[in-house]
Parts: structure tokens; C-alpha cells; sequence
């Protein structure tokens, strides 16, 4: 099998695509369910929001006549996509998968995290909504405060595997999870505890999950910049943010606890810990708590997981 | 043909809602709020959702005598939300006008102006009788996919 044959497998088929999306439906539905149990509730059966693609597709798009241009109206849905595919296929499942350096390394997937809330600025602002104005500047204020902590936890991970593989750096998501493999998960190395941290802080800003959903709170701009969406459109965005939930876990097992045995059941292990984490970390909290007001969720990024992500490299360069 | 049978079957089983306030006095929308639809008897099992965009919405649930002031942004409102929808009258305000029938600024009945597919008379209706008209207005949207 040539090269190209397995990268465009990987990115359409498994890790990525079809995989990565179906993987996310699922762990947006169990989050659904188990968000209703908590509250009392029964809740929507596992495959609602496969239901909710396949309603969308019989939806009619509408452009609305204050669309700035039109075509980069229909189009950000699909770049968003694009990239969320890629991304999922760089991420490595510990004993099963490793990501293609072909794909790009750890640097490359920050990047590519940082499309979707690109995507969702550009579609609030050409929407030309009001709504969706307020969305873009919520998103783009959310993303400043967000991004520094991710880049600088990353930074601390690639520095603290470096050092102790005898070069400076790697930026290697492979190398990673295979230096994990053979000293124990990162999740038990105390001088990385504070980018830990930094990381959980991260994560549910970046799935725009409550205490974090400003741009899109519903109840306050109407989705934000997603208002002006229907029909297939508005089904891009919704694969988006499922593969890109796939995407989020993903890498933070692959940072911080790449355990589990190789082969098939590898594979079942590695749902189940991204099933608890989703559950754990996104659903008991937004069930848990209120929506932050984007001064406030601005600030306390810009205190507690910039200062942990700063301090957890500082303990990495002096360890 | 049989497979795009069981897609919309499939697609009938997301109903997102959307509410429009044409004037009403709020009793009936507490009532959608907080006893028959989310909390208390869970229509999300039917996979319902509210959602915040007229442009996500399947199915519109109107209350109120439709005051004239509101008149036309509701018709407006109404525009907005893309096809197939269904249009589901909400209290007997939208039926006849209720309380408010003698008044010189309420427009009702709003089937003057709305296509109205299910009506739930009630002041304000039972959580049971809103469940049973958003069933029957699922039956009717399935139809329509």
C-alpha cells in the first residue's frame, strides 16, 4: 500500500473521517443522555444527534440578503471540516494508531485546533447578523484568552519528553505517546501537573461547552454565529464540533495518559477513557454550573491556567 | 425510494421547537418553559430541542392573540424559519382571542394570518394536552419532510 493510499485513509476512514465523526456523534449523544439523567430527565436516545445531521440534510439552506459574500458564507462550514479531519487523523490511539509524520507534528495540530473558532468568526461576521457580530467578537475574545495556555501546556509536554529523550525538544505526537508507553503516562510525573490542569481549564472553552458557551450561549445571542445558519450548513457545523470533540480528548490522552494495551481491545480502552472523560469533564460540569460572562471567563483565563501553563514550564526548564 | 423512506423517518425524529410570543400573557409560555416540554415530562426523548435561531426550527409554537404591534414582526419571524415546518397554535389566544377577544389591538384568530396545523386550546393548556399537539405536529411534519 503506497503512502498516499494510507493518508488518505487515515484522514477519510480511520483515525479520522468516517471514524472520527461517527466516534463524535456517539459522544455527543451519551453527553446528551447522561446530561438528562443527572437532571431527572430520560433523555434523547445514543443516535439524536445522528438524527439531527440526517433532519438538517432535509432542510432548506437559506443565504440571508445582509451576507456580505455569499460564497464565503457556504464555504467557511466546509473548510472548518476540513481541518477537523485532519486534525482527527494525527490523533494517535496508543497501541493501535500512531500519527503519520506525513500529517504534521504536534505544532501543526495546534494550529489546526485553532480553525474551527476562526471558522466561526468569520461565519458570525459575514453572516452580517447582528447576533452574529456579537458571537464573532465573543469567540475572538474567548480564543485570545484561550490559545496562550494551550501553546505553552503543549510547549511544556514537548519540553519535559525532549529532555528526557536527550534532545531539547519533540514536537512529535508519536515520539510522545511512545516515550509514555516505556516510563509511565504524564499524568503521574508531578512536574507536569500544573499543564494538567491548564489543560482540563482548556478544553471545555475550546468545545464551547458550558461554563464556556459565550459565543454561542443560545438564550443570550441566539447561537451567535451560527444564527444565520439552516439546513446542510448548519449539519457542517454540527460534524465540526463532533469531530472536533474527538479531536480535543484525543490529544489530551495522547499528552497526558497514552495507556492501553495494543490491538483491538486497545481500542475499546481508548473509547472508554475518552467516553469518561467527556462525561466527567464536560457533562457533570455544564450540568453543574451557570454560564460565565465573557469579562469574567476573560479574566480567569488570563489568571489560573495561563499562570499554571507558565509555571509548569518554568518547573519543566529548571527539573 | 425505500431508502429515502426510512431517512425521513429517521429525520422525523428530530423536531427541533421554537417558540414565538405574539403577545401573550406569559401563562403559556411558562407552561412550554418549564412544566410540559424540557424539565418536567422531557420531550427531548422524542428528540426535541429548543433552539435559540428561528433558522433551526421545525416546528413553531405561537402564543398569544397576536397584538397588533407584534403583528409584523411575528409574520417576519415566521419567514425566517425554512421549510418543512409546522405551525402549532398554543393556548386559546391564537384561537379566538381568549380573554383578549373584545380588544381593539389584538388581531386574533391568528389563522388569518398563520397556516396553523395544530391548535391546543387551554388557559393556559394542560402539560399533557402540549405534549399530545407536539406529537400530533411531529406526525404532521413527517408527512412534510
Amino acid at each position: 500500500m503506497s503512502t498516499q493510499t494510507a493518508l488518505l485513509i487515515s484522514v477519510l476512514l480511520f483515525p479520522g473521517g468516517l471514524f472520527a465523526l461517527a466516534f463524535g456523534l456517539a459522544l455527543k449523544g451519551a453527553d446528551r443522555r447522561f446530561a438528562a439523567r443527572l437532571q431527572g430527565r430520560v433523555g434523547p436516545p445514543l443516535a439524536q444527534p445522528l438524527f439531527d445531521l440526517v433532519k438538517l440534510g432535509f432542510k432548506r439552506t437559506m443565504v440571508p440578503l445582509t451576507a456580505t459574500n455569499d460564497t464565503i458564507f457556504l464555504a467557511v462550514p466546509l473548510v472548518g471540516l476540513a481541518a477537523m479531519l485532519h486534525a482527527a487523523a494525527m490523533i494517535p490511539i496508543a497501541g493501535v494508531t500512531a500519527t503519520s509524520p506525513a500529517l504534521g507534528n504536534l505544532l501543526v495540530l495546534v494550529y489546526l485546533l485553532a480553525i474551527p473558532g476562526v471558522v466561526l468568526m468569520v461565519a458570525g461576521s459575514v453572516s452580517g447578523s447582528t447576533y452574529g457580530a456579537i458571537g464573532f467578537s465573543r469567540e475572538m475574545a474567548l480564543m485570545l484568552a484561550y490559545e496562550g495556555p494551550i501553546v505553552l501546556v503543549v510547549a511544556a509536554v514537548a519540553l519535559r519528553t525532549g529532555m528526557a529523550e536527550g534532545q531539547v525538544v519533540t514536537f512529535s505526537l508519536a515520539e510522545i505517546v511512545r516515550h509514555q508507553q516505556v516510563h509511565g503516562a504524564n499524568l503521574f510525573d508531578p512536574v507536569l501537573w500544573p499543564a494538567f490542569l491548564a489543560f482540563v481549564f482548556f478544553y471545555p472553552a475550546n468545545l464551547g461547552i458550558v461554563p464556556f458557551d459565550i459565543p454561542e450561549a443560545e438564550t443570550e445571542v441566539l447561537e451567535g454565529p451560527l444564527v444565520e445558519y439552516s439546513g446542510p450548513a448548519l449539519g457542517l457545523f454540527k460534524m465540526m464540533s463532533a469531530v472536533k470533540a474527538v479531536v480535543v480528548l484525543g490529544l489530551g490522552l495522547a499528552l497526558f495518559f497514552p495507556v492501553a494495551p495494543s490491538g483491538p481491545l486497545g481500542l475499546v480502552v481508548w473509547a472508554v477513557e475518552m467516553l469518561v472523560l467527556m462525561l466527567l469533564g464536560v457533562t457533570a460540569v455544564r450540568v453543574g454550573i451557570g454560564r460565565m460572562r465573557i469579562d469574567q471567563a476573560f479574566a480567569f483565563f488570563l489568571k489560573w491556567p495561563l499562570l499554571a501553563a507558565v509555571a509548569s514550564l518554568a518547573v519543566v526548564v529548571v527539573a | 425510494m425505500n431508502i429515502l423512506t426510512n431517512l425521513k423517518t429517521i429525520a422525523s425524529r428530530s423536531p427541533w421547537l421554537y417558540r414565538i410570543n405574539a403577545g401573550s400573557c406569559n401563562g403559556c409560555d411558562v407552561e412550554l418553559a418549564t412544566t410540559a416540554l424540557i424539565p418536567r415530562w422531557d420531550v427531548e426523548r422524542l428528540g426535541c430541542q429548543y433552539c435559540g435561531s428561528p433558522r433551526h426550527a421545525d416546528i413553531v409554537l405561537i402564543t398569544g392573540p397576536l397584538t397588533r404591534h407584534v403583528r409584523d414582526a411575528a409574520l417576519r419571524l415566521y419567514e425566517e424559519i425554512p421549510d418543512p415546518k409546522v405551525t402549532v397554535a398554543v393556548g386559546v389566544c391564537p384561537i379566538s382571542g381568549g380573554i383578549f377577544r373584545e380588544s381593539y389591538a389584538t388581531c386574533a384568530p391568528i389563522d388569518q394570518y398563520f397556516p396553523v396545523d395544530v391548535n391546543i386550546p387551554g388557559c393556559p393548556p394542560r402539560p399533557q394536552a402540549i405534549l399530545d399537539g407536539v406529537a400530533k405536529a411531529i406526525a404532521i411534519w413527517r408527512e412534510r419532510l
